[in-house]
């Protein structure tokens, strides 16, 4: 069961899965027999609004680590985010097409965006953030925002 | 989107926004009910305001318990349609915006006190798929 790191800033609620690494956008990365699955966190989420439309690079797409992976659309903004893992893209979630909501409702879990084949994940995993790390990282970035408020 | 049901008696439909203050879609929910029942369908919709629900004003409340309501949500708490059902009123049909957006990606809607044209045309957009919905609930009390 995915344990989860808790912040509250102004009057929102930010949690951190333990379970997975970050990259500095908020894209995490959780190693799973060889593969990764990738998915945005609860901050950046949170910060983007309601996802109208998420565009995922398809399935059989080479990947290096940096390279962009996918963009959502959402009222407030349209993001770019780039891949935390360098390989093959070899599943996208289909609720991406249809319902990508799952990103809003469930950010760890339901709304994950894809999964890939990774070359070499012990080498990406040393360039990302464990968790701890993106917690104090996104802490910052929710202090920040807060202050727009 | 729920499932239909017919009015019954050819009463007038009512129609139940958004009223959260602050967002876009809030206001193309509510640019879309003034579209409907001023412009649209003015004799056979309604505009019942969320408040007045939210304050169990008795004419609102009787209003929602009469007729068939069609709701338009700004966001995923769906508070029309959630305050509609509290007031003991049945849900037609329940618009979402972003679901309506989805369907329309060319009409994007931006700011909030005054829309941009994208926001004007996908509120136009939703107050039309709206109107075939008080056309067939109107139809159906008619011939029920």
């Amino acid at each position: 069961m995915t344990e989860f790191l808790e912040t509250t800033v102004d009057k929102f609620i930010f949690r951190v899965a333990t379970d997975r690494f970050y990259n500095g956008e908020g894209v995490w990365a959780k190693e799973e027999n060889g593969r990764v699955r990738i998915g945005l966190s609860d901050f950046v989420q949170q910060r983007s609004g309601d996802v109208a439309f998420a565009e995922i690079k398809p399935v059989g797409t080479s990947l290096a680590f940096g390279d962009e992976v996918a963009v959502i659309e959402t009222i407030k903004v349209n993001i770019a985010f780039t891949s935390p893992v360098t390989g093959n893209v070899v599943e996208i979630n289909p609720a991406m097409v249809e319902a990508p909501e799952a990103i809003n409702q469930d950010p760890f879990g339901e709304g994950w965006l894809a999964v890939i084949e990774s070359e070499d994940w012990a080498a990406d995993r040393a360039r990302l953030l464990d968790p701890q790390a993106y917690f104090a990282h996104m802490k910052i970035e929710a202090e920040e925002e807060a202050k727009k408020l | 989107m729920s499932a239909m049901i017919q009015s019954g008696n050819g009463q007038k439909v009512v129609i139940v926004p958004c009223s959260g203050i602050g967002k876009t879609y809030g206001t193309v929910s509510r640019e879309a009910a003034y579209d409907l029942t001023e412009d649209l369908r003015p004799g056979n919709a309604q505009l019942v305001p969320l408040s007045l629900l939210v304050l169990g004003d008795e004419a609102a409340r009787n209003a929602v318990a009469a007729n068939p309501a069609i709701t338009i949500d700004g966001c995923k708490l769906a508070c029309a349609t959630k305050m509609v059902q509290e007031s003991g009123g049945t849900v037609a049909q329940d618009f979402a915006v972003l679901d309506v957006y989805r369907r329309y990606r060319q009409f994007k809607p931006q700011s909030i006190s005054e829309l941009n044209e994208g926001g004007v045309q996908l509120a136009r957009a939703l107050a039309e798929e709206a109107a075939e919905i008080v056309d067939q609930l109107i139809a159906g009390g008619q011939n029920g």
